[in-house]
């Protein structure tokens, strides 16, 4: 076996795994955990395909930002393990098998693609030789010219998305002290000193 | 030789994962969350090995605004989550049942 | 890309720029300033309405023919327009009761018009992604908004679960579809889908299955009545109205311009869809209690009826389908603000039963309700007739005598509910009296209700419009 073979067989059977690993897990932490290498090894997938951009922003966007906002999540959610209730086995024959046979008739269907001949005209935008120009210039040269509408749509599907966590979850606790700088800096003299005349003998 | 079908074929099947994830788990909805990850990155598999052998670029810049839809998508999501959590004080699957009909 | 050939796009960067804005005058401005920002949004609206109608009738293709503004598009840019300002007209006074006051309600509405208005310009794969995703990430934030609410949480949540696995079946398609043809852009789609290979209509399959739930039709509509429901009720009035039409827009330009020459494969699949729904709708609304549950079921039986006319994937059928869809918008909005206008002191009512006596203790509103219902059911010479009427028409004249049959059938048997509603309003003993119903929802119910009574007087100008608009799309 070629040694790209050998990784790919290696990557794949991984990634499967611990995909499997991330529905079984009883404990959530765990499946964010295999998640994680889930994630690792697609993106060492697609180093070997020749996508090495999408590889490394993989590992930077979905395990760097996702996965870890999941572990925070389960982490503050504070789930009891042990009441989580057992139910994932009964289903599992039928559902091995409802899944098995769909998986099958997939496979078959992919893997009877063939390079059509319409196709080669339909490319809109061929991939540059590799060895002149790499994955990341070959993404850049497309997507801030051709693609530039997709990348300001993405830019506002993010803004929802920052939106929509604030105005979810955010509280704003009324009994907290906070410092306000700027009117601590603002103090005079007037407002920070009271003089008062005192009788012997007499409080304030 | 590692033709197109054999990645197409992971894709299935984590594919496929991804959606038995999602109808079989009965346990806690963050593994709901996660089953929907894995459908992403199945289509995400898929764009970028069509997009090598069609030697097309679309198909990466395709996974790449997935991606970063997904991204948005799992903020939202755990964030629903969070204000569910907190006015249900579950987030086991069974327990999402105030509406029924 | 010069300023002037981002022209055609200028409704849509007046949306975008003006949430932008009011979103920054939200932040700075803080508490109390949601009534500005409820306007300012409304303003936005009106300015974006008013230069879709100012745009000219040639079509405009941008980005190199992944955004296209036809006569279809603008045509279901303005509906959108107009379903998205009634639901932030008649949310106002339920905020203010429900002293529930986010300003940012009004900019998520906007940017999810947004991408609603990027979902029905799109040609091609990414550009009808994104655009659902848009529009489907804000409507999952607005359906939780109301975050102390069990109930909106819960179907923020639901809608959250089986609208990510939708877009997930959608997207696994589309990258199907790339794969098989090479291309994302739909005439590309269309020249070589000549001779579809299997794995071209495996795409197709889930690409449909996952914009069928967008458009909650059977069997992709589990989600409807449980979101519908729980979310705040002017949301809901929002789900039933815009996104919906947004959503049939863009099933009908994917059918009609990416699949055309393999029409006979979509055709089974919608004849099939539309069957059930329009059968669901009218059944399964039978014994709904709730008010917003039963409309749920009837908006389900509704996009049954306007699949009808996508199903002989005619120019005469998509014109049904845009006319059907603009009184639907119309009854809808008026039905809601029904919805909205039952409060008591307790808050807000949505049994069924709770309308008894409607016409003894409030006889206009509940004379408009029986307009409206009537109209839902498709009794002439209301405007819901001429809906079902032009629908059935195109069916008939391409061959789809069963169809139209089954849909005459469902139609029949759902009119079963609406007059029961009738029935109680009218006939049952009176209930307690509602509050006044606040003058923004009043409005918003006059008009619905002066379009649905008087539609048949003048139906020539909508006709010609959606006739014009079809033609735009072959």
């Amino acid at each position: 076996m070629t040694v790209p073979a050998f990784f790919f067989y290696l990557f794949s059977a991984v990634a499967v795994a611990s995909a499997f690993m991330v529905i079984a897990g009883r404990n959530p932490v765990h499946s964010v955990l295999w998640l994680i290498l889930t994630f690792v090894n697609a993106a060492g997938l697609f180093l070997l395909i020749g996508a090495e951009f999408l590889a490394m922003i993989l590992v930077v966007v979905y395990v760097g930002a996702v996965a870890v906002l999941f572990l925070f999540v389960v982490m503050m959610l504070d789930v009891d393990f042990a009441e989580l209730r057992e139910g994932f086995l009964q289903y599992l024959p039928i559902g091995a098998l409802v899944g098995l046979v769909f998986l099958v008739e997939l496979v078959l269907v992919v893997g009877t693609w063939a390079v059509g001949p319409g196709i080669a005209s339909a490319i809109k935008a061929p991939i540059p030789n590799a060895s002149q120009v790499t994955n990341t210039e070959a993404i850049g040269r497309v997507l801030y010219t051709t693609y530039v509408h997709y990348f300001q749509i993405a830019g506002l599907v993010l803004l929802v998305a920052m939106i929509g966590a604030i105005v979810l979850t955010l509280h704003h606790r009324v009994n907290v002290k906070r410092q306000n700088i700027s009117s601590q800096n603002a103090r005079t003299r007037d407002t920070a000193i009271e003089v008062v005349k005192v009788k012997t003998g007499e409080g304030i | 030789m590692i033709g197109l079908p054999h990645y197409l074929t992971v894709a299935a099947i984590l594919f496929t994962l991804g959606i038995l994830g999602i109808f079989l788990n009965r346990k806690n909805v963050i593994v709901i969350l996660m089953s929907v990850e894995l459908i992403l990155l199945a289509v995400n598999i898929n764009l970028v090995s069509f997009s090598a052998f069609l030697n097309d670029i679309v198909g990466q810049i395709f996974a790449l605004l997935v991606l970063t839809v997904a991204a948005a998508e799992a903020a939202i999501g755990l964030a629903i989550l969070v204000v569910f959590f907190r006015n249900r004080g579950s987030i086991a699957v069974e327990d999402i049942n105030a509406m029924k009909g | 890309m010069t300023l002037n050939s981002l022209m055609p796009v200028l409704p849509e960067l007046v949306v975008v720029i003006g949430a932008m804005l009011l979103l920054m005058l939200g932040v700075f401005r803080g508490e109390g300033s949601t009534p500005i920002v409820e306007v300012g949004a409304l303003v936005v609206i009106a300015i974006a309405a008013v230069l879709i109608f100012m745009q000219p009738s040639a079509p405009a293709e941008l980005f190199g023919g992944s955004i296209v503004i036809d006569a279809f598009a603008r045509f279901f840019k303005i509906l959108i327009l107009i379903g998205a300002a009634a639901a932030l007209v008649m949310s106002m006074p339920f905020w203010r009761n429900h002293k529930l006051n986010r300003f940012e309600f009004s900019v998520v509405v906007l940017l999810s018009v947004a991408g609603m208005m990027v979902m029905v310009s799109a040609r091609d794969l990414i550009a009808l992604y994104l655009g659902i995703e848009l529009m489907s990430l804000a409507l999952y934030v607005i359906a939780a908004i109301d975050r102390e609410n069990v109930r909106s949480t819960e179907a923020g949540l639901k809608y959250f679960v089986l609208g990510a696995l939708s877009s997930g079946m959608l997207l696994y398609g589309a990258s199907l579809v790339y794969g098989f043809t090479g291309t994302v852009s739909f005439a590309g789609i269309a020249a070589a889908a000549k001779s579809p290979s299997t794995g071209l209509v495996f795409g197709i399959v889930f690409l449909f299955a996952g914009l069928a739930f967008k458009v909650s039709a059977v069997p992709f509509h589990m989600w409807t009545p449980d979101v519908y429901e729980g979310a705040p009720t002017p949301v809901t009035a929002f789900f039933a109205a815009a996104p919906k039409v947004a959503a049939i827009a863009l099933f009908v330009r994917v059918a009609v311009s990416a699949f055309p020459n393999i029409a006979l494969s979509w055709q089974q699949i919608i004849v099939f869809i539309s069957i059930a729904s329009m059968v669901l709708g009218a059944f399964a609304a039978i014994g709904q209690k709730n008010i917003k549950r039963l409309l749920a079921y009837s908006s389900i039986g509704h996009v049954g009826f306007a699949l009808v006319g996508l199903a002989p994937g005619t120019a005469e059928g998509v014109s049904g389908v845009l006319i059907y869809m603009t009184i639907y918008l119309a009854m809808t909005l008026g039905t809601f603000a029904v919805v909205i206008a039952m409060r008591r002191d307790g808050g807000q009512i949505e049994e069924i039963d709770q309308l008894a006596g409607l016409s003894r203790t409030q006889p206009v509103m509940a004379f408009v309700l029986a307009a409206l219902l009537f109209s839902l059911a498709g009794i002439p010479p209301l405007a819901g007739f001429f809906a079902k009427f032009y629908v059935f028409l195109a069916a008939i004249q391409g061959k789809f005598y069963a169809l139209a049959v089954i849909g005459v059938l469902a139609s029949v048997v759902g009119a079963y509910y609406y007059l029961r509603i009738v029935k109680i309003m009218y006939i049952d003993e009176p209930a307690q009296r509602f509050l006044p119903m606040p003058r923004a929802v009043a409005f918003v119910l006059a008009l619905s209700g002066a379009f649905t009574i008087l539609f048949f007087v003048y139906p020539g100008p909508l006709v010609a419009a959606a006739d014009a608009a079809a033609k735009s799309l072959f």
